[in-house]
């Protein structure tokens, strides 16, 4: 028990490392031996923060109102979620598609050197006023932290006065993390603090708890239940496109499971502790590996070890022929892959079905848990280059132009302008899941590669912003 | 002072700057700020307005020193002079300019002796202190020109007198932006004018830096770029013309012809033929659909200067009856108001609307549906989308924020962009 409670923060986490470039194989000895050191960059291009994750993650709670105690720019990138959160409800049938509520304290000079208590308060009052919420989530920012606004404690008094809506804080200060994951966490401490309160309920039989990111499709949403509920389990489907109702029955699953990596992860621990529900954390299920990795793992906890068995093994019957139509287009194709933590592992574990090569791998975060994955891939692939960066394009660029991938799997906007054959693993509007998302990714990235017209052209006119030079220097310089 | 806003158009003052800086060709900011101002204030403008954004920098890939705890407490300078450096090392830019977020406000990192000792070494850096706390977007469109002004634009540049500036049309803060002006400058082009319309046709420092030769500065906006106009005439004796409105349609634009071409005494042949040869073209096809839009009773939301455009289209050149209009974004001087009120209200033969000013998402909801005159047409953003579907209205997005359309060089501007207008409103349900 004398454990410390885990801070939100994902840096706080020894062994985790988020600025690093260099070979797989020696990535692999290092972290095994522990010489792996925790660096910066003295040069770096914008992170994202957070609070970006914080907001994300809640705001198609339908009965919620969203109040961001900072200025008016933090919310900008709201609107990735408030799109998901709209095209949500497009593809669940509904007429009137519903704006989330956001309402922006937008402190300014005045609240920089007063305090921005006040703005905080009559921020709340109006999201009573005119939307009675069941619960109002407060977000803090860079600058109501510095400030030093104690947005718990003005809460706590907010409650007060307002029983009828559940008030959380969420300490998502952008200034704290590098890793942008952890503000999943900071979201997820909170509803546990306040919403869940660590009190238990009667187990609900068969219920389990599939946490999702706001970047899962509802088709995604569909596979993944109708896949739980072969092997018996009843979904809570949450946070996303979710509820407070379907919030506060997370105690009563019998157990829980995430679609992403990096999402919940650490509050499924936190689940098994406060109210003992078992947990599978595996990986992304996309494709033939990760699926059966993920699936095998929530059935383990269910007791459904024979069942999923048999389940799978009729999957891969159907899913083997179609796949080996995909690996004649694609075998020993060279591949680049970046993305967040879930996906970029996800997309090179299911490169190997297609048989082809990956050449390098750009990812947020080094741990124990990139560690397996190193290990599998380095067993398949030859060396490879690793860049443990959250985006920092002048360093994809720098190794795209070295490594001459045939391929690039990750956001297309910069390698597309070298005229290589660019396809995206996050598309978070289409089915992308489950075995079925491996023949979407792979027809996609076939497609790319007979017909690459598009960035071919494009990079006979539009040119990437840095110098010639650049290319000729080493991608991690600027690690130190 | 900064209100309570729910779902607010667009970003901070740095949100403004970077959006306005992201349009200049080979220009690169670099941000001293918190780990996410990168993505937030590209999302809160250039996300919002119509899916695309700057081509040469934005989002991730603005150099940024991503202050953390460290810096927040012991200061983030040293951070900054090596992002700098490594901007300047790696980046192709004419000109680079530091931005700085709430963080580096809050604690006081002096921003300008970095950025001196990159200048002193003849590298183009400059410094924008404004933290995001300081305004909204708006305001950075005129922080970026009163830093222009003082910092980079040339005195004693020889004067031609058939240059002219364009400014008011607000790159990334209108989703029609780069058409838009591209129209106003083949307008302004027929009259034999030079346009320095600044974020198209790969203009870059250079153009800004030679822009006080012009003969005049032209404002299309009722509102904005009042201290920067007066500042540059004060400075480099360049007189503006304020255009109160987004010019749509014949009327309008000819109206906005007329003036600019009085301001710089253009022969009046010349000017008229022009605008006979532009009218013809809008007629001849306004002629040929006549009546499939039939008649509506609208309601508009936008920003001032988009209220006024759309309006005034709509009322005097299309005879759709005007209900209400809500200029959705905070307007502070009374002036600006009356003379807002002025060109919504005083109309050929329309009667006047309802005005109603507030950037508040709930407020503007209300307004909407607590009008009891019928209404059959809602002009507005896509987050007006929800209440027009409460109404069961006719719905067209034609103002910021605009997030489900792609829009490259598509405008309502002018005299061919009414067309476009038109076309949008049609609706065969």
């Amino acid at each position: 028990m004398a454990e410390k409670k885990y801070s939100g923060v994902r840096e706080s986490k020894p062994g985790r490392i988020n600025d690093l470039g260099g070979s797989s194989k020696i990535i692999e000895e290092d972290f095994k031996k522990g010489c792996l050191k925790r660096a910066d960059r003295s040069f770096s291009q914008g992170l994202q923060c957070q609070q970006i994750n914080s907001m994300a993650a809640l705001m198609s709670l339908e009965d919620a109102v969203f109040v961001s105690h900072s200025p008016q720019g933090c919310v900008g990138c709201t609107i990735m979620a408030v799109d998901m959160y709209r095209v949500g409800q497009a593809h669940r049938g509904i007429k009137n598609i519903k704006n989330p509520r956001i309402i922006v304290t937008n402190l300014d000079q005045k609240s920089v050197v007063f305090g921005g208590e006040n703005k905080l308060k009559e921020s709340v009052k109006k999201a009573v006023e005119r939307y009675n919420p069941k619960v109002i989530f407060i977000y803090a920012s860079c600058a109501s932290g510095i400030i030093g606004d104690d947005i718990d404690a003005i809460a706590s008094e907010l409650q007060k006065e307002y029983e009828s809506a559940i008030i959380v804080p969420i300490h998502c200060e952008g200034f704290k993390s590098k890793v942008c994951a952890s503000g999943f966490d900071a979201a997820f401490l909170s509803i546990n603090k306040y919403i869940l309160k660590g009190e238990k309920q009667p187990k609900q039989k068969g219920l389990v708890n599939l946490f999702a990111p706001t970047t899962v499709s509802y088709a995604d949403q569909l596979e993944m239940e109708r896949m739980l509920e072969l092997i018996g389990a009843k979904v809570n489907y949450i946070p996303f496109y979710s509820s407070l109702e379907k919030i506060k029955q997370i105690p009563a699953a019998e157990a829980s499971t995430s679609i992403c990596k990096v999402f919940a992860d650490e509050f499924m621990k936190t689940l098994w502790e406060d109210y003992e529900i078992p947990y599978s954390h595996t990986v992304m299920p996309i494709g033939i590996r990760n699926t059966d990795k993920w699936y095998r793992g929530i059935a383990k906890v269910l007791g459904k070890e024979k069942e999923v068995e048999k389940i799978i093994e009729k999957e891969h019957e159907r899913i083997e022929p179609l796949v080996k139509k995909i690996r004649n287009r694609l075998e020993g194709k060279r591949v680049f892959i970046c993305g967040g933590t879930g996906r970029s592992f996800a997309a090179a574990a299911l490169i190997d079905d297609f048989g082809m090569k990956l050449v390098g791998l750009e990812t947020p975060t080094y741990d124990d848990d990139a560690q397996v994955d190193i290990e599998y891939l380095n067993k398949i692939h030859k060396d490879f280059v690793v860049d443990i960066a959250n985006m920092q394009p002048f360093e994809q660029v720098n190794l795209i132009n070295k490594l001459k991938p045939d391929a690039f799997i990750g956001v297309p906007e910069w390698t597309a302008k070298f005229g290589i054959p660019t396809t995206h693993v996050l598309d978070g509007k289409r089915p992308t899941m489950g075995y079925d998302g491996l023949l979407y990714l792979g027809n996609k990235i076939a497609d790319q590669l007979e017909n690459p017209g598009f960035n071919k052209k494009l990079s006979k006119h539009v040119k990437l912003p840095y110098k010639d030079s650049w290319y000729e220097e080493d991608a991690f310089k600027y690690i130190v | 002072m900064s209100q309570i806003l729910e779902n607010p158009r667009g970003g901070c003052v740095l949100a403004g700057v970077n959006s306005v800086l992201c349009a200049i060709d080979k220009v690169c900011p670099v941000y001293h700020s918190g780990p996410g101002c990168c993505m937030q204030t590209t999302a809160a403008e250039q996300g919002q307005s119509g899916h695309k954004s700057g081509c040469f920098v934005s989002g991730v890939s603005l150099p940024s020193s991503n202050m953390l705890e460290k810096e927040v407490v012991f200061g983030g300078l040293e951070k900054l002079r090596t992002t700098i450096q490594g901007a300047v090392d790696i980046i192709d830019a004419d000109a680079y300019f530091v931005l700085t977020g709430c963080t580096a406000g809050i604690i006081g990192d002096d921003i300008e002796n970095v950025t001196d000792e990159f200048r002193a070494k003849g590298v183009n850096v400059y410094p924008i202190d404004t933290p995001g706390f300081a305004g909204d977007s708006n305001l950075g469109y005129e922080i970026v020109w009163n830093t222009m002004i003082d910092r980079v634009i040339e005195k004693d540049v020889p004067k031609d007198d058939k240059l002219v500036n364009i400014f008011g049309i607000i790159p990334y803060h209108d989703p029609f932006w780069s058409g838009s002006l591209e129209e106003i400058d083949r307008i302004l082009s027929k009259l034999g004018l030079k346009v320095n319309t600044f974020f198209t046709k790969h203009q870059n420092i250079d153009v800004i830096r030679k822009c006080s030769g012009a003969a005049l500065n032209i404002i299309i906006n009722p509102w904005i770029f009042k201290g920067p106009a007066k500042k540059f005439e004060e400075k480099f004796g360049v007189p503006s013309l304020r255009y109160s409105g987004n010019p749509i349609g014949a009327t309008d634009t000819t109206e906005f012809v007329r003036a600019v071409a009085e301001a710089l005494k253009i022969d009046n042949e010349l000017v008229e033929r022009v605008i006979e040869e532009e009218e013809d073209y809008v007629y001849s096809y306004l002629g040929q659909a006549i009546g499939v839009l039939s008649w509506k009773r609208f309601a508009v939301v936008a920003d001032a200067t988009n209220a006024i455009g759309i309006t005034r289209y709509l009322a005097n050149d299309y005879s759709f009856t005007p209900v209400l209009v809500v200029i959705s974004e905070p307007i502070y001087r009374e002036e600006d108001k009356q003379r807002i009120i002025e060109r919504i209200t005083k109309l050929e033969y329309a009667r006047p609307p309802k005005v109603v000013f507030t950037a508040d998402q709930f407020e503007i909801n209300e307004t909407i549906l607590s009008e009891e005159e019928d209404i059959t047409l809602l002009v507005g953003s896509t987050n007006e989308r929800e209440v027009a579907s409460l109404k069961g209205i006719q719905f067209i997005t034609a103002a910021f924020p605009i997030n489900e359309r792609l829009i490259f060089n598509r405008t309502y501007t002018g005299y061919r962009g009414s067309l476009t207008f038109t076309e949008d409103i049609y609706d065969n349900n």
